[in-house]
C-alpha cells in the first residue's frame, strides 16, 4: 500500500466518522427533545389536575355560586350531611390523619424490621421466596383487599368489641380501618425499604465488624441509619396510600355522619371515601364540593410529606 | 429459583383449596345452626302470637259485637294485630344502615317514610345496593332497605312488611304496598338525534318497552314491576312503526342514567332487538342524574350523550323533559325493608320506620307494637 493510498483512507475514514459524528449529534438532539417533551408532559399533567380540581373546587365557596357552602364552616365543621347541605370537612380530617397514622405505625416498624430480615438476615432461597411474597401483596388490586376487609377483618374486629362490650356496625368501624391500611401499606414500605437497604455499601458494614460490632448492632446502627432516606421516601409512599385509598376503606368504613372518632369500635369517614360515595349519582353542591374535599387531600398529603421530610433531616444532622 | 416459585404457587393453591373446603364446611354447620335457631324461635313466635292473637280477637270482637262492627273494621282490627307481632327476644341497639346521599333507593325510601333531612346522625353509610345486602346480612342489629330485586336468602335478609303488606310485585301493582318508586325514561328533544331513523326507533322502542305485552313482560322478568295485563300485542303496536321492518344494525341506541334500571333496561333492549331490524344497543348507566344530562342536558352532545336516559325516580323540576318527544314512568320498583334473618321482626309500620331512622328509637326493644 503506498503512502497516497494510505492518505487516502484515512481521509476517507474520517470524512465517514465525522458524518457519523454529526447523525450521532442530531439523534442526541431529537432525543432530548422527545425527553424535554416527557416532562413537559409529566409537569402539565399536575398543572392540569392541580388547576382543574382546584377551580372546581373552590367554586362552591364563592358568592356566585347557586347554595354556595361557607368555607369557613366547611373547614371547622364536625358534621357531613350533604341530604341537609351541611358540608363540614374537619372531623374528617382528623379521622383521616388519625387512621392513617396508626396504619403507619403498625406497618413501618413492621416492614423495616421485614426488610432487614429479606435483606441480610434470612438465607437466600427464604428472602427469595419472602420477597416475592411482598411483591404479590403489593399487587393485589385494593378492591380485594377491601373484600378481604369486609368479609374477615371485620369479622375479628366485631369479636374483640365485644370483649370490650361495644356493639359494631357488623364490625364496620375505624378500627377495621386501620387494620385493613396498615396490611395495605405494609408491602409499599417493606418493597421501599429493601432496596433502600441493598444499596448500602458492603464496606460501610464490613467496617463496623471490623471494628468489633456484633451484627445486630451493625444491622440496627449502621444499615438502617444508612438506609433512613430511602426508608423515609416508603414511609411517604405508603403514608400516600394509606391517605389515598377509597375503595377498600368505603367498605368497611361505614361513612360516619360525625366526628371526630376516638373509640375505634365507632364508625369512621375518611376524605376518599366521602369523594367516592355515591360520586356517579349526584349533582351541584354535592358533586362540586368533592372537589374541594380534594384539594384538602391533597393539602394534607403535601403537608405530611413535608412533616417526614422535615423528621428525617433532623435525624441526619442529629446523627 | 424457578423451583421455588412453583413450589410457592402450590402452597397458594393449596392454601386456597384448604380455605375453600373450610368455608363449605363451615357454612353447612352454620346454616344448620340457624335452622334449628329459627325453628325453634318461629315456633315460640307462633306461640306466643296465637295466644296474644286470640286474647285480643275476643276482647276486641267482643267490644265490637257491641259497637255493631262491620266487616271491613275487624278486617282492620286483624291487620294491626299482625302488625303487632311480638319483637320476640330482639335486644340492644339498632344498626341504622342507610345508601349515600346520592342514592334514588334512598330518596325514594326517605320520600315515602316522609324523614328527608332527618336521618340519624349515628348510622352506616354504604355505597350500593348489594353492599347494603350483605351488609345488613351480616349484622343481626342491622336493619337497612334494599330494592325488590335484591337476592334476600342469599344474603341472609329478611324482608319485612311495610304497614301489614308484604312486598311483592302483586301489592305493588295493586298500591296497597307503599313503598315503591318509578323507573322513568325520557328521550332526547324531537329532531335532535343524528338521523331520522335512529328517532323513528327510538319511538318504536319506547312503544315497544311501556305499550306492548312482549315488552312488559321482559321488564317484568327483570324484576320491574308492570301490569302485563294492561297492554297490547307488538303485533298490533308495530304497524305505527315501520321503521323496525328494515334492516338496523348499523344504528346504535345509546342509554344513560340510572344504575337502579339496568336489568328491566337490558331486558327490554334484548326482547325488542329481533324484532326491530338487529340494532346494536350500548347500554352505560351511571346514575339518575346523567339520565337527563345526557339527553337534554349539558353533556347532551359530548362525548357521553345518549340517545334514551332513565332515572330511578321522578325527574326533578330542575330536569325539565318537555322538549322530549316523550318521558314517563315505564315500571316501578318497589324497595324492601330488610333485617338479618334470625331477627323476629316482621313487620313495620311508617311510624316505626320514622323512629327507627331518624333516631327516637335506638333500641329494639323500644319499638312501638
Amino acid at each position: 500500500m503506498t503512502t497516497e493510498q494510505q492518505n487516502k483512507s484515512k481521509t476517507l475514514i474520517r470524512e465517514r466518522s465525522a458524518k457519523r459524528r454529526s447523525l450521532y449529534k442530531s439523534i442526541d438532539r431529537v432525543m432530548q427533545f422527545i425527553f424535554r417533551l416527557c416532562g413537559l408532559i409529566a409537569a402539565l399533567m399536575i398543572i392540569l389536575i392541580v388547576f382543574f380540581v382546584a377551580a372546581r373546587g373552590i367554586q362552591v365557596f364563592l358568592p356566585g355560586y347557586e347554595n354556595p357552602v361557607s368555607l369557613g364552616e366547611f373547614l371547622t365543621g364536625m358534621r357531613w350531611r350533604s341530604d341537609q347541605g351541611v358540608y363540614g370537612v374537619l372531623f374528617i380530617v382528623i379521622n383521616t390523619i388519625v387512621t392513617a397514622f396508626f396504619a403507619g405505625l403498625i406497618a413501618f416498624p413492621l416492614s423495616v424490621l421485614s426488610a432487614l430480615m429479606i435483606v441480610k438476615i434470612a438465607p437466600k432461597r427464604l428472602s427469595n421466596a419472602l420477597t416475592t411474597v411482598v411483591e404479590l401483596l403489593a399487587a393485589i388490586p385494593s378492591v380485594v383487599y377491601g373484600v378481604f376487609a369486609s368479609g374477615a377483618i371485620t369479622g375479628i374486629v366485631e369479636k374483640i368489641a365485644g370483649w370490650f362490650n361495644y356493639t359494631t356496625f357488623g364490625g364496620n368501624s375505624m378500627l377495621a380501618v386501620i387494620l385493613l391500611l396498615a396490611i395495605m401499606i405494609y408491602p409499599t414500605i417493606t418493597s421501599m425499604a429493601v432496596v433502600a437497604i441493598r444499596a448500602v455499601p458492603e464496606s460501610h458494614e464490613l467496617g463496623s465488624l471490623a471494628l468489633g460490632a456484633s451484627r445486630t448492632q451493625t444491622n440496627f446502627k449502621v444499615v438502617l441509619s444508612s438506609a433512613k432516606s430511602g426508608i423515609f421516601a416508603g414511609l411517604i409512599l405508603g403514608l400516600g396510600r394509606a391517605f389515598g385509598e377509597a375503595t377498600a376503606v368505603s367498605m368497611v368504613a361505614g361513612n360516619a355522619f360525625i366526628g371526630p372518632t376516638w373509640n375505634p369500635f365507632d364508625l369512621t369517614r375518611t376524605l376518599t371515601t366521602t369523594m367516592l360515595s355515591g360520586l356517579h349519582e349526584t349533582v351541584g353542591v354535592d358533586y362540586d364540593v368533592r372537589f374541594s374535599v380534594g384539594i384538602v387531600l391533597m393539602i394534607i398529603i403535601l403537608v405530611s410529606n413535608l412533616a417526614i421530610n422535615a423528621l428525617r433531616k433532623k435525624m441526619e444532622s442529629g446523627d | 429459583m424457578k423451583n421455588l416459585k412453583k413450589i410457592l404457587v402450590l402452597v397458594l393453591a393449596l392454601v386456597m383449596m384448604i380455605s375453600v373446603v373450610t368455608a363449605c364446611g363451615g357454612d353447612k354447620k352454620a346454616e344448620k345452626e340457624t335452622e334449628k335457631a329459627t325453628e325453634k324461635e318461629t315456633e315460640k313466635a307462633t306461640e306466643k302470637e296465637t295466644e296474644k292473637a286470640t286474647e285480643k280477637e275476643t276482647e276486641k270482637a267482643t267490644e265490637k259485637e257491641t259497637e255493631k262492627a262491620t266487616e271491613k273494621e275487624t278486617e282492620k282490627a286483624t291487620e294491626k294485630e299482625t302488625e303487632a307481632a311480638p319483637a320476640g327476644e330482639m335486644t340492644g341497639q339498632i344498626n341504622v344502615y342507610t345508601r349515600d346521599a346520592a342514592s334514588g333507593t334512598r330518596e325514594g325510601f326517605e320520600k315515602v317514610v316522609g324523614f328527608e333531612d332527618q336521618l340519624t346522625d349515628k348510622a352506616n353509610e354504604v355505597a350500593s345496593n348489594g353492599e347494603m345486602a350483605t351488609q345488613v346480612g351480616s349484622d343481626v342489629q342491622g336493619i337497612g332497605y334494599v330494592s325488590l330485586t335484591t337476592d334476600f336468602a342469599a344474603n341472609n335478609l329478611h324482608p319485612a312488611n311495610y304497614e301489614g303488606v308484604e312486598p311483592s310485585i302483586e301489592t305493588v301493582i295493586d298500591g296497597s304496598y307503599l313503598l315503591s318508586r318509578p323507573f322513568c325514561y325520557t328521550t332526547r328533544a324531537s329532531g335532535d338525534y343524528e338521523s331520522d331513523e335512529k328517532e323513528q326507533l327510538v319511538k318504536a322502542f319506547i312503544a315497544f318497552m311501556t305499550e306492548s305485552t312482549e315488552g312488559k313482560e321482559a321488564v317484568l322478568s327483570a324484576g320491574g314491576i308492570v301490569d302485563v295485563d294492561d297492554s297490547t300485542p307488538w303485533e298490533e303496536l308495530k304497524a305505527d312503526h315501520p321503521i323496525v321492518d328494515q334492516d338496523n344494525s348499523t344504528i346504535t341506541i345509546k342509554t344513560g342514567g340510572s344504575t337502579s334500571v339496568e336489568k328491566t333496561l337490558t331486558a327490554a333492549l334484548e326482547a325488542f332487538q329481533p324484532l326491530a331490524g338487529n340494532f346494536e344497543k350500548v347500554v352505560e348507566q351511571t346514575g339518575s342524574s346523567d339520565g337527563w344530562k345526557r339527553t337534554l342536558g349539558g353533556d347532551k352532545d359530548g362525548p357521553n350523550r345518549a340517545d334514551i336516559g332513565f332515572a330511578s325516580r321522578n325527574f326533578k323540576d330542575e330536569e325539565p323533559t318537555e322538549d322530549a318527544i316523550s318521558a314517563a314512568k315505564y315500571c316501578d320498583d318497589a324497595i324492601v325493608v330488610v333485617i338479618e334473618k334470625n331477627n323476629p321482626l316482621t313487620n313495620f309500620t311508617q311510624q316505626n320506620l320514622f323512629d327507627i331512622f331518624t333516631g327516637a328509637v335506638t333500641n329494639w326493644e323500644d319499638i312501638a307494637k
